[in-house]
């Protein structure tokens, strides 16, 4: 077996490990836990098609990220709609608004992309916390969001529901690694190795980035509903660009452009913060020296560890 | 009247905080996100500074020079290593930067809010135009006035901007016309930090200090940067007297309005120059 | 005997018929675990180390029991933030917390009574003001031991009517806890026939107040009232000072100032008028055994968010040791018709409708103070009975 299909095959198992061992335990601690990194690794992995595939840096995803958990919050409380049909439109509000932030983000690349999809999320933030009061229920959020009513099986045991999320979470990965491994992701990897020559042969470069985002947009408004509902609760700080810092943290730790890369990213953050933040209150400051060091010297991330560092600055391969 | 006044003091106070964010992006193409912290590093220098020796010209005088020497130490341990890479990996580490910064900050001077008095001399309000305007403010128009014309100055007309431009415009050619340009950069990356901790020094009497003043300026320095056109000095000054001004008229007339105005301004300009009002043409990425 | 063998069986009962997260409580535990999650990062950082030292003055003055149990703390940091607040004290009460304490800003707090009606867990509040934190037949584990917003409010009128204030201009945080107060100041000013002169909506967050300051000065209004708090409101002090706005006008508030946020304002906070939620003058042998405890602890006066920790937690653990049980139910039905007699504040009574403590408001002004009290604190110009500023249940 090459390092890289060896390296693979760990991750792999270390992943199925994390997600098999909360069945198993009697305390609830673990499934919390994971619960939790499942819905953000849905995040981040929809982030890292934009992100590390694609070769954009979104600071706009907070925005799709809490619009999918508004939508699913709103239509469960306010107008009886079911859970899977409000998860179907969390996915979809969530794909329309990046396409609209699209319209205007897209015009423009690179850094300044980030700084522009940083802005119009912060904007939309603040439209939540503010003049949109009446829907999102300002600054201090809306509290009860239902579990699911479905087959009779009671979510609100958190056990059933981190069932519920691990279909979600299986279905999504494995959707992703199709688009990944598809003409669709190659032509992605290309418009991030050379853009100008990918559209000179003949690739319509904008509207790729365009999809790449709307399918990430989709991704974030799945898991920002799975989340209002572990919570019991949504608030604005979803949208904040400091959940945009934390996805892009996750990600570039768990090794940017590799499909369970972020998986490992979000897992490791996570845990960190949990024994990190019991031990000291200087926690995130120690995250972020990590981060850094992660940045200088891993250069693939966490992932990279396991299947060796890749000087190519192309986006890797799944 | 005393509007326009106080509109332009919250204009030279945006472009102090901003200018120091679009000179590193211009001359090294980084994207500082460490800039807010910086500016919160100054603040707090000219607290302890203050605490020590009662003067708050002092602070002035001192506190961004050493924030200066900690914004070049950063660029020789942490930046220098990644340039050669996409310029994303340096905008991840002035990122990962924010947060140590922050819990060093809350180290050194713990959780409570400190605060810097008005300096005497400039405590009273003075009478303008039949109103009462704060003479610390008046001084903020003239210090930004000031250092505006002095960063003009610095890299259009003086022999180091030229040598900052050609370095960061082509650095193969400046070496081999002898600039160091490592030692370029690094200065650059300092100046940017001693611009932001300026900001801090000079907003230290208007504001708290506190761990999170960091976090509440950087987006309006985004916002400035990017109407302006990044790496524009120019534009940051005209961007810093839009935004300051309306804002102004904002209060003045529909206080609510205020923060969804500055992004209305926001959008309105990229609508019409996606890459900002004075933006360089081959500048976007 | 006979009523704790009831309890105890009842407690069985529960244990066998209802769902498993109730069940891991009712049953007699090893310890009893509070889950305390405060602001220790972010915005309201500092508040939440107060109050920490204020809870654990609590539970060492009975000498770290209840129930014949040691008492545990977790102390968890939800960054001012509500969903890290949910998460840790989700994780908390998997372990096994008998009850969770917390937090400090009413989103995080909000949030954190969400998850106590769901779980079905106690929740104490000591510090967030919001009016919504308790509502009539609202959260039904829930209860809040502190000051609402709604009486701060209240007592800013008695002031104006006091100081014979007549016309009054505004600045309210663009924050609906805040806008509501301002709506009911103005509902009393109508009552009591003060004009509003003008009102200005500032964006939570705002560093920059000198318009709205200016528009101020060149109106005819007497008094300023600023309906913010913490940041907003401590620029807003600074920048007024800036042009003496102070001088010719009254500048008051409901939740403007107290001691901690004097300090953080500097010299430009001194005559400013303000509810107070507790205060260490307060004299009654209650406060005076408190104060001194704390000094000797922690060399410094207990802040107003160390005093109300220490007084909400010192009532709930005492009517919890008198239901002699570790049934919840027993618990809450207990606290939502206790009285405390002995409150650093005087008097506390539980309002069952509610679960909001009805109690006395403290009014004060900055003033210096002499050492060993801080530089800048708050003097406490008048105390209002309970009746004035509750209505009965």
């Amino acid at each position: 077996m090459t390092r890289r299909a060896m390296g693979q095959t760990v991750m792999v198992l270390i992943i199925a490990a994390m997600i098999i061992v909360p069945f198993f335990l009697p305390s609830e601690q673990w499934l919390n836990l994971v619960s939790l990194i499942l819905i953000w690794a849905l995040f981040a992995i929809g982030f890292d098609l934009v992100f590390g595939v694609t070769g954009m840096l979104s600071f706009g995803h907070a925005a799709l990220f809490g619009t999918g958990g508004y939508t699913l919050t709103v239509l469960m409380l306010s107008y009886q709609i079911g859970f899977l049909p409000g998860l179907i439109a969390a996915a979809l509000t969530g794909a329309l608004l990046a396409f609209g932030l699209g319209l205007f983000a897209l015009r423009v690349s690179g850094l300044f992309f980030a700084l522009l999809t940083l802005a119009l999320a912060q904007m939309m933030y603040i439209l939540a916390s503010n003049k949109l009061r009446a829907l999102t229920g300002g600054l201090d959020g809306i509290p009860g969001v239902p579990r699911p009513d479905l087959f009779g099986i009671d979510f609100y045991e958190n056990r059933n529901y981190y069932g519920f999320i691990v279909v979600v979470f299986l279905i999504g990965l494995a959707i992703m690694a199709l688009l990944r491994a598809s003409p669709f992701g190659r032509a992605l990897r290309a418009i991030q190795a050379n853009d100008t020559r990918a559209a000179q042969l003949g690739y319509n470069v904008h509207a790729l980035r365009q999809s790449a985002f709307v399918v990430s947009g989709a991704y974030a408004g799945v898991a920002g509903a799975l989340l209002a509902s572990l919570m019991f609760y949504i608030s604005p700080q979803m949208l904040h660009w400091s959940t945009s810092g934390d996805v892009l943290i996750m990600t570039v730790l768990g090794g940017k452009g590799t499909l369970l890369g972020p998986i490992l990213g979000v897992a490791v953050f996570e845990l960190l913060k949990e024994e990190l933040s019991r031990a000291t209150q200087y926690w995130y400051g120690i995250l972020g020296l990590i981060f850094i060091f992660a940045t200088i010297f891993l250069r693939n991330g966490i992932a990279g560890l396991f299947h060796g560092q890749d000087d190519r600055d192309d986006g890797g391969s799944s | 009247m005393s509007t326009i006044i106080i509109g332009l003091s919250l204009s030279f106070l945006l472009f102090l905080l901003s200018a120091g964010l679009t000179l590193i992006f211009g001359m090294l193409g980084v994207i500082n996100f460490a800039h807010g912290a910086l500016y919160m590093l100054g603040a707090y220098t000219s607290f302890q500074i203050v605490q020590m020796t009662g003067s708050f010209w002092l602070g002035l005088l001192f506190a961004p020079v050493i924030i200066a020497g900690l914004g070049a130490l950063i660029e020789i341990l942490a930046l220098k290593q990644v340039y050669s890479r996409d310029h994303i990996f340096q905008l991840l580490l002035t990122f990962g930067l924010i947060l140590v910064i922050d819990d060093a900050t809350k180290l050194i001077w713990g959780l409570d809010y400190k605060q810097v008095p008005t300096p005497d001399f400039l405590s009273g309000p003075v009478s303008l135009f039949g109103s009462q305007i704060s003479s610390y403010r008046l001084f903020v128009i003239g210090f930004g006035a000031a250092v505006s014309f002095g960063l003009f100055v610095l890299l259009d007309r003086s022999k180091w901007g030229m040598i900052i431009r050609a370095a960061s415009s082509d650095p193969d050619m400046a070496r081999t016309l002898g600039i160091d340009v490592n030692r370029v950069r690094t200065g650059v990356f300092a100046l940017g930090s001693y611009l932001a901790a300026l900001g801090g020094v000079i907003a230290a009497p208007l504001v708290p200090i506190e761990l999170g003043m960091g976090f509440s300026v950087i987006i309006d320095c985004f916002i400035v940067v990017i109407i302006g056109g990044l790496g524009n000095i120019r534009g940051a000054i005209f961007a810093s007297l839009l935004l300051g001004m309306t804002r102004a008229a904002g209060y003045t007339y529909a206080t609510e309005w205020v923060e969804l105005l500055t992004f209305a301004l926001l959008i309105g300009t990229l609508m019409f120059r996606p890459a900002g009002l004075f933006s360089y043409k081959g500048r976007t990425a | 005997m006979k009523r704790r063998n009831f309890l105890q069986t009842a407690g069985a009962a529960a244990l066998v018929t209802t769902l498993p997260a109730p069940m891991l409580r009712a049953r007699t535990a090893e310890e009893f675990h509070i889950a305390a999650i405060l602001a220790f990062s972010g915005a309201y950082g500092l508040i939440g180390n107060d109050m920490r030292k204020g809870a654990e003055l609590a539970v060492a003055k009975r000498g770290g029991m209840v129930l014949g149990k040691p008492i545990r703390f977790t102390w968890e940091d939800d960054e001012t933030k509500p969903q890290p607040a949910v998460q840790k004290a989700s994780r908390l009460l998997a372990e096994g917390a008998q009850m969770m304490f917390g937090a400090v800003s009413s989103a995080s707090t909000l949030a954190l009574q969400s998850l106590s009606t769901q779980r079905k867990v106690p929740h104490l509040v000591t510090i967030s003001a919001d009016d919504a934190i308790t509502k009539r037949d609202g959260a039904p584990y829930s209860f809040r031991t502190s000051n609402t917003l709604g009486m701060e409010v209240n007592m800013s009128m008695e002031f104006v009517k006091s100081r014979g204030l007549k016309k009054i201009y505004a600045v309210t945080a663009d924050y609906q806890a805040t806008r509501s107060g301002f709506e009911q100041f103005a509902e009393l000013a109508k009552a009591a026939g003060v004009e509003i002169v003008g009102n200005d909506y500032a964006p939570l967050g705002n560093r920059d107040f000198s318009v709205i300051i200016d528009k101020m000065a060149r109106s005819d209004a007497d008094g300023i009232a600023v309906m913010a708090t913490g940041n907003d409101g401590i620029t807003f002090v600074k920048q007024a000072a800036q042009i003496d706005l102070g001088k010719e006008k009254v500048i008051f508030g409901p939740v403007l100032q107290d001691d901690v946020f004097a300090a953080a304002t500097g010299p430009a906070a001194l005559g400013v008028n303000s509810g107070v939620r507790y205060h260490y003058s307060v004299d009654n042998p209650a406060n005076k055994a408190f104060v001194e405890a704390y000094r000797e602890a922690h060399g410094a006066f207990p802040s107003s968010f160390a005093g109300e920790a220490y007084d909400g937690l010192s009532w709930w653990l005492d009517v919890v040791e008198e239901t002699d049980s570790w049934d919840v139910d027993a618990w809450v039905e207990a606290f939502a018709n206790s009285v405390y007699e002995d409150s650093v504040e005087g008097r506390k009574e539980m309002r069952a409708c509610d679960h909001q403590a009805s109690q006395v408001g403290l009014w004060g002004e900055v003033v210096r103070g002499e050492a060993p009290m801080p530089e800048l604190t708050m003097k406490i110009t008048e105390i209002f009975p309970a009746e004035r500023l509750f209505d009965s249940c």
